[in-house]
């Protein structure tokens, strides 16, 4: 674990926000983490961050129905970005949505690792953030 | 020469004299003729100057030469040159003196003329089967010749009795007919041709024809001759031809199709009921149009086109679907087959056209789309519909059960737990919300088939600005309406209300601030059926390129706004589209928006 690692969390539901927040202060993971509405906002902060040549978040928890920017736009711009710059960078999908064509259209962007249907809870988070290195397992 | 001698010498008559050398002693000028002799003949022998005659006639000489008086016969014979030659001659002993040694008169005629045209009488006769027959009333005989006799199948011995003559006649009409022909015949003279059955005395049934010509004398017939032909192969070729005919025509008549002889310039010369019952017309009102009248512009030209590829002979039927326009100048839709009709030089005399009545299955193809179209829109709203539970109100359940597990954890904070429970309240309400929002769309979509009233625009554009003129006024917009006064839609007042409370308070809604001023303007137009409502403002207008399709769905906003629900629209456009209505947008960032609602207008009577 790396005190520069970030986290992302993109959505608009301040329940779910709430919720993220309190998980991964439960899990143990000590780092920032900033919350976004929508993917407008997110693509924004990423820009920012590279263009003072700071690290990008180590992970993305990324909803899909958002208003201005939905999770969909924000992958469309996001592997846009140059290659060197993201490629530590890890997508979840985080969201409602059971419907399996989002899930197959989620596998369709190499950047997202995998798909997490709400609500995600400790057990799902602490794997996703052991598996990298994020959290130290007990 | 004496006169009495030369005039003896200038009759029409062929004859030659001879003595017993049967040396010529005289001869008629017509017999030089005849045979094409000149007078040098005299004193020659007989046979020497004679073209080949008959041996029969050389005999006959010789017989009277020796005293017997009279002779005469009738032969032909085939002369080296291979002409045939037919001799009536008469030849008679001529003996003034007793003590003279007679010399005979030949009168010898070429009548071979005469002879073939009575050979071909009788050939003719029997090529036809026409016999003959006589009936004397004074003697009260009866004649038929040999060919009457063949076409009765009897023997040529048959002696033919006068009642036995009608009693051939088939039984019934034809012996009826004929029987009521001679007594008028007897009667009145008068003459019959007729065609009647007999039946032969081998048992077949014969068809003759019969002509009969009574000859009158002082008011009385005395004798009727006629003729009696075979005709049973024509006939029956000819009773054939007028079945088939007949048929063809039953056919044509009673055909479910439609059927038409067609001119070679497109007049109508047949048409069958069916085709009338098609087209609305009556058969003389067709018969004085073409098909051109009657068929729809857009079809004439590949018709016509097909139809000279026909008459040029490079097809002999073309098939294809088109329209006719039928007395109400509706359309009616037609499978076309048509097919060429030649006449004996096999030039096309006319067209037959059939024609299928397609309308029924057009209208139901068009019926079925319809409801092909209503059926993917429901469809549709389904899937969205489905979309809004899968989504909206999971996500709800995935919040509560998040929060109900915060609540029971009691390795967190206790503020954590507290604000925990501030979150389960809001995510009840969100879920609540989300359950009523549904319930107004399912609404919506219950209350379709609900009847269209009247109602008056201008008053209900009013209400609503009454209704929220706080609102206005706060957000200090200023609101231009231009809705005329006897404007009015058929719809559901409600729903209309809801429809500009709505559009009105979304172009509050998204004002642009960095505007001095904003305006929102309502105005309502009639257009040929239908009323346009439409709202435009000066506000923050929306991406149509990015967000155009997802407008009117539900739980869509774009701006970020607090009080977006992302329902209003999407309730809006159902109302509206239950309404027989339709709802369009345009917009520009930065510039405004304008909503225009097409409704049906009320018709007034």
């Amino acid at each position: 674990m790396n005190s520069s690692d970030i986290a992302f969390i993109v959505d608009d539901d301040p329940i779910h926000q709430f919720g993220m927040k309190v998980l991964l202060k439960k899990v143990k993971f000590s780092n920032e983490v900033l919350v976004f509405h929508n993917g407008q906002e997110a693509l924004d902060a990423l820009i920012r961050l590279m263009d003072k040549g700071k690290k990008l978040p180590s992970i993305i928890f990324l909803d899909l129905n958002m208003p201005i920017k939905d999770g969909w736009g924000f992958l469309d711009d996001f592997v846009k970005i140059p290659h060197q710059n993201r490629e530590k960078v890890v997508v979840y999908v985080v969201s409602s949505s059971i419907n399996p064509s989002d899930q197959e259209k989620a596998k369709n962007y190499e950047v997202v690792s995998d798909y997490i249907i709400k609500p995600i809870d400790e057990n799902q988070l602490t794997k996703v953030l052991e598996e990298m290195g994020l959290i130290n397992s007990l | 020469m004496n006169t009495e001698k030369s005039l003896f010498h200038h009759t029409s008559i062929p004859f030659a004299v001879i003595d017993q050398e049967k040396s010529f002693v005289d001869f008629s000028k017509q017999w030089l003729n005849t045979f094409g002799l000149d007078a040098s003949i005299i004193g020659q022998n007989f046979f020497d100057s004679m073209p080949e005659l008959p041996e029969e006639l050389k005999l006959d000489i010789n017989y009277c030469l020796e005293g017997i008086k009279h002779r005469s016969d009738s032969k032909r014979i085939v002369q080296e040159n291979g002409n045939a030659v037919w001799y009536d001659w008469k030849v008679s002993l001529l003996n003034d003196d007793q003590n003279i040694a007679p010399n005979a008169l030949i009168i010898l005629e070429d009548v071979t003329h005469k002879r073939r045209e009575e050979h071909l009488l009788e050939k003719s006769q029997q090529v036809a089967r026409i016999g003959g027959w006589e009936i004397d009333l004074i003697k009260n005989t009866i004649y038929w010749s040999n060919m009457t006799k063949e076409i009765h199948e009897v023997p040529r011995e048959y002696v033919p009795q006068l009642e036995t003559g009608i009693s051939f006649y088939k039984e019934g009409y034809s012996r009826d007919t004929i029987t009521q022909l001679v007594n008028e015949g007897i009667e009145l003279g008068n003459k019959w041709d007729t065609e009647l059955q007999i039946v032969t005395a081998k048992g077949n049934i014969l068809w003759v024809r019969a002509i009969g010509e009574p000859e009158m004398l002082n008011g009385k017939c005395v004798r009727i001759v006629g003729t009696f032909q075979d005709i049973d192969k024509r006939k029956k070729a000819q009773l054939q031809l007028l079945n088939t005919e007949e048929s063809l025509k039953g056919t044509l008549e009673n055909s479910s199709i439609g059927m038409a002889l067609v001119a070679r310039n497109g007049k109508f010369m047949d048409v069958n009921t069916s085709l009338c019952n098609s087209l609305g017309y009556t058969k003389d009102k067709l018969l004085s149009l073409t098909f051109q009248d009657i068929t729809h512009p857009e079809d004439l030209e590949i018709d016509l086109r097909l139809l000279s590829e026909l008459i040029k002979g490079k097809r002999s039927t073309y098939q294809i679907e088109k329209r006719y326009f039928n007395k109400d100048q509706q359309l009616v839709y037609v499978i076309l087959t048509v097919t060429a009709a030649r006449n004996i030089d096999g030039e096309i005399s006319h067209f037959i056209s059939q024609i299928v009545d397609i309308s029924s299955r057009i209208k139901a193809e068009k019926k079925l789309k319809g409801l092909l179209e209503l059926t993917t829109n429901q469809n549709n709203s389904l899937m969205n519909f489905a979309h809004i539970v899968s989504h909206n109100l999971r996500s709800h359940a995935a919040n509560l059960t998040m929060i109900s597990e915060f609540l029971t954890d009691e390795s967190l904070d206790e503020d954590i737990r507290k604000d925990s429970l501030v979150m389960l309240g809001k995510a009840s309400q969100g879920l609540n919300d989300t359950i009523s929002h549904l319930n107004e769309v399912v609404q919506v979509k219950l209350e379709t088939d609900q009847k269209l009233k009247s109602v008056q625009l201008r008053p209900l554009v009013h209400k609503v600005l009454v209704d929220i003129q706080a609102l206005i006024e706060e957000n200090k917009v200023i609101i231009d309406t231009d809705v005329p006064e006897n404007i009015q839609v058929r719809g559901v007042m409600a729903y209309l209300e809801s429809i500009i409370l709505n559009l009105v308070t979304n172009a509050i809604k998204y004002k642009d601030l960095n505007k001095k001023t904003s305006l929102v303007s309502i105005k309502a137009v009639e257009k040929d059926e239908t009323v346009v409502l439409s709202v435009s403002d000066n506000g923050l207008g929306i991406d149509l390129d990015k967000f155009g399709e997802k407008l009117f769905g539900m739980y869509k906003t774009f701006h970020g706004n607090e009080d977006a629900r992302g329902i209003g629209l999407f309730i809006t456009k159902n109302q509206i589209e239950s309404m027989g209505g339709r709802i369009t947008v345009s917009s520009q960032p930065g510039v405004g928006t304008t909503f225009e609602v097409t409704l049906l207008k009320n018709q007034q009577s």
